[in-house]
């Protein structure tokens, strides 16, 4: 049993030391709190002021066309292993069926069904890969890019998991020996390591437009940011009727298409 | 008394909270994004040959680290020259020496792996 004394003893010291901290907190001006020096964000970027987005204009593009692709492929060193289970694949074509799986197709042209589709990194404002990346080697870059930095990736695949587009290849195997024509503008990968498309982030850097949508002779794909109500992509994504893939996943990609 | 107490040290905490807030809040007007168009050279060093010898790799990691992630991508010198945070930066005058790189880390056994991606001075012509 605890005598009354003790009892009143422990509450009042608990007061007591209550209110020497709240003395002490109010008594500790801003000055001595930690601050940010303001010069140092001078020139960094900020985030979420731009988010790079890509249009593909499926009417114009030509069936059977692989500009975009080699053109991509050559710039940034991607190796050809003409084997589907080692392919690595920056940007590619596929069915209407697997580009856009849950899309409806019941009673649908055959020209729509039939057509090979452009598909490339979504580069989605919420993207599930590098919530699933344990290192941080992929990470969504203050311009909406989700890029990888093939430094740090351990080769553990959950990003190739969480992808709900198939976007990401792993090397299987040292990737310089399935480069016929090396480019000396970009590095290569190494064994082990997971690669997708980068926006062309290295071509924006030096204010350029992506290579794809250079190597375009169709002009299919437009580029541009998405949080600028004024350019070249927003007029256009408000004056047609577009579609990403499988938004039902909420993962909100940043590359449109315009089907028909 | 408690009761006292009690809103005394809430009070004290709200206000701590609130100071920070303030401090938060001024952060965010200057930043602006720059698109960089300075000149960047790299004729010359961008330290001493002596700092360089003992600190290249920190050097390359913090370069690597903040433009790769946050999209700082020049570097100041301290006597106020500007360079391109890359190792191109580095190789486009040491280059010319195609061992630069490997004399020394031949002799010191150190094995680095940036040539596991990154073209050395020995593959580009």
């Amino acid at each position: 049993m605890m005598n009354k004394e003790r009892r009143a003893f422990i509450k009042q010291s608990g007061i007591g030391v209550l209110a020497c901290l709240g003395a002490a907190s109010g008594l500790i001006p801003a000055w001595s709190l930690e601050k940010t020096s303001l010069p140092a964000w001078d020139e960094k970027p900020v985030p979420g002021k731009i988010r790079w987005g890509m249009l593909i204009d499926t009417r114009k593009c030509i069936e059977g066309c692989q500009q975009c692709i080699a053109q991509c492929h050559h710039e940034h060193n991607v190796p050809d292993f003409s084997n589907s289970k080692e392919e690595i694949k920056w940007i590619w074509k596929s069915s209407y069926n697997k580009v856009f799986p849950t899309a409806s197709q019941q009673f649908q042209s055959e020209n729509i069904t039939g057509q090979h589709y452009l598909a490339l990194c979504n580069h989605c404002a919420d993207s599930p890969c590098t919530r699933a990346c344990p290192t941080e080697a992929t990470f969504k870059r203050w311009d909406g890019i989700v890029a990888m930095d093939y430094h740090r990736c351990i080769g553990c695949r959950f990003c190739m998991a969480a992808c709900p587009y198939g976007s990401r290849s792993f090397n299987w195997q040292d990737p310089r020996t399935g480069i016929k024509d090396p480019s000396t503008a970009y590095p290569t990968r190494e064994l082990g390591v997971v690669e997708k498309c980068n926006f062309c982030s290295d071509r924006l850097v030096k204010g350029l437009l992506p290579a794809c949508v250079e190597a375009c002779p169709q002009k299919v794909m437009t580029f541009g940011d998405l949080n600028d109500p004024k350019s070249e992509i927003r007029t256009l994504l408000e004056s047609n009727a577009t579609m990403q893939r499988r938004p039902e996943l909420g993962t909100r990609p940043s590359v449109f298409y315009i089907i028909q | 008394m408690i009761v006292i107490g009690l809103t005394f040290v809430l009070s004290a905490l709200l206000y701590l909270f609130l100071q920070e807030g303030n401090a938060e809040k001024t952060i965010e007007q200057p930043a602006q994004y720059v698109h960089h168009s300075v000149s960047v050279d790299s004729t010359r060093c961008i330290a001493t040959k002596e700092f360089m010898r003992a600190n290249h790799m920190r050097v390359l990691n913090e370069w690597r680290n903040s433009a790769v992630r946050e999209g700082d991508r020049i570097y100041l010198a301290s006597n106020g020259s500007k360079f391109e945070k890359s190792l191109n930066t580095c190789l486009e005058c040491h280059k010319k020496n195609r061992l630069f790189c490997f004399n020394c880390h031949m002799y010191a056994n150190v094995k680095p792996k940036c040539w596991n991606c990154h073209l050395s001075p020995m593959e580009t012509p």
